[in-house]
């Protein structure tokens, strides 16, 4: 794999238009630039321009103390929320050589798994408008929403949950919450279910995605990509299983993998994580033992010991890490954020290369992208 | 082949002067501090036993003198993460790249060069990549940015 691949190299020859897509584009999750060098319907050269919603965190975060930090965890990608926080959180816990209370870390669990479904679900839903399934979105949101309402519940907020705290987490479940969560994660996966079989069985859709945008195991893993684009290669490589972080080890799930690696493969990766995440929250909801929620008393002034510390964890869009070096004051001496829509972002231009321009928007929308957590 | 800890004696013994400060403190994490011009081979080392996997390159600055490269490599069949970290001096910070080892180390690279000012030899297309151009030489991350324009 060359970096060729990876910028315009030289100005368009006669026969060769150069396009701008964005900054500003209907389609697109967030602002980004990615130029195509097209020659009739193939694309030749393409290069992503990042960098307009930089909002400098790790910077900012250098200059706040720990706790501070959690809420504006949230806003590196307003989609893994819980994720963000929870790797956080794990990682400052680390720092401070404390352990969550077993109830709390059965709650992050069913948190993190409720952000990876409506995560997934807003994913596929803007992905199927950009392949012209307009329907699906109106449906995949109109299950999110209830998804989100779950979420709401527990963390008292829909987007920004801002949830997790050192040693524990900021509130328990509310009254009643196990038959409420049980009855909508069931609807859920029923209609989830119902969608896939639409979309599996359409044969539109599947001359759309299938065998569009293909990348192999071997490629997908020099690029450097992890999450469902990864796993829809058939490489087995999910942190909760690699890496098992709070209590996924005492929990039954399948690695889901496809074979075939193309834009179809990704999004039903997607779809059948949504149903094993399901099944994650349902196990959590019978197995988490009674107890508190948090520490009796959650270190709020936080001065870690000096050190460093590099924890990941397998958010919706693949491999989330932070790298927190503390030099003994109350806040970060650096904080290193290193995303998984970033790595994929990378990956994207070498993958669009020798594709048709219709399939763009296709194989764009099934990395499912964060430009805010790209730029960060 | 067994990816674990091990591979720190292994790493050791190959390059016994310019790895120094081995440390594991824990099952899946190992640290070291390396001679900035050897990360090339040292990587290569490392791909060649399995570790194929470059999860992240970040830049650490030590005023008044010192600057840290530290990179994070894993495998995508193991959960041993290797943290490497090479000392660089802060008048001429550079280091060799690895987008001939790791392709995805370009972004990261660019991203370490245009935050902090450490060069990386080799590295295709080394330019702006988060930044916008105006603020191409500001090397904002360091910490004693006083702010745009530069007023260091």
């Amino acid at each position: 794999m060359t970096h060729e691949n990876t910028q315009i190299t030289s100005p368009p020859s006669p026969s060769e238009i150069l396009l701008h897509l964005g900054p500003q584009h209907p389609l697109q999750p967030g602002p980004f630039l990615l130029d195509l060098k097209i020659e009739g319907e193939t694309i030749r050269e393409a290069e992503l321009k990042i960098g307009y919603i930089h909002k400098g965190m790790e910077k900012v975060f250098e200059d706040r103390t720990y706790i501070q930090i959690m809420p504006l965890t949230d806003r590196i990608c307003y989609l893994a929320s819980n994720a963000n926080n929870d790797v956080y959180c794990r990682a400052v816990e680390e720092l401070l050589g404390i352990e969550p209370t077993p109830r709390a870390k059965y709650l992050r669990v069913i948190t993190n798994e409720l952000n990876r479904i409506q995560s997934h679900l807003l994913g596929i839903g803007e992905y199927t408008t950009d392949v012209g399934f307009l329907t699906m979105f109106i449906y995949m949101v109109r299950e999110r929403e209830s998804i989100v309402s779950l979420l709401e519940a527990i963390t008292g907020s829909r987007l920004n949950h801002n949830y997790a705290r050192f040693g524990g987490v900021a509130n328990d479940l509310p009254p009643n919450y196990k038959s409420m969560a049980l009855k909508t994660l069931g609807e859920v996966g029923k209609l989830v279910k119902s969608h896939d079989e639409m979309m599996s069985s359409d044969s539109i859709y599947l001359k759309r995605t299938k065998g569009v945008g293909v990348l192999t195991d071997k490629v997908a893993s020099e690029l450097g990509v992890a999450g469902p684009p990864l796993r829809a290669t058939g490489v087995e490589y999910d942190l909760r299983r690699i890496e098992p972080y709070l209590v996924y080890d005492d929990l039954d799930f399948k690695v889901i993998t496809q074979q075939d690696g193309d834009v179809f493969s990704r999004v039903k990766v997607r779809l059948l994580e949504i149903q094993e995440s399901i099944y994650i929250i349902e196990q959590c909801l019978d197995q988490m033992p009674s107890g508190p929620y948090k520490q009796h008393v959650t270190p709020y002034i936080t001065r870690p010991k000096v050190g460093e510390v590099y924890t990941r964890i397998e958010d919706p869009r693949g491999e989330l890490a932070m790298y927190l070096v503390s030099d003994g004051s109350n806040k970060p001496y650096r904080f290193r954020i290193r995303g998984p829509a970033f790595a994929t972002a990378q990956a994207l231009p070498p993958l669009l290369i020798g594709t048709y321009m219709a399939d763009v928007a296709a194989i764009a929308a099934s990395m499912d992208s964060c430009t805010s957590e790209v730029d960060r | 082949m067994a990816i674990d800890k091990t591979i720190m004696v292994e790493l050791t013994d190959a390059f016994s002067d310019a790895i120094s400060d081995v440390d594991v403190p824990s099952a899946n994490r190992a640290e070291a501090r390396i001679d900035g011009s050897k990360v090339t081979e040292i990587m290569q080392f490392l791909r060649d036993k399995g570790f194929d996997h470059l999860s992240c390159i970040s830049g650490v600055d030590y005023p008044p003198d010192k600057m840290e490269v530290v990179y994070h490599v894993t495998s995508y069949s193991a959960p041993l993460i290797i943290t490497l970290k090479a000392t660089l001096s802060r008048d001429d910070p550079n280091i060799d790249s690895l987008c001939a080892i790791y392709w995805n180390a370009n972004w990261y690279e660019r991203e370490t060069w245009e935050m902090f000012g450490i060069v990386f030899n080799d590295c295709p297309y080394l330019k702006v990549l988060i930044l916008p151009e105006e603020m191409d030489g500001e090397w904002p991350m360091r910490r004693d940015y006083a702010g745009y324009p530069n007023a260091t």
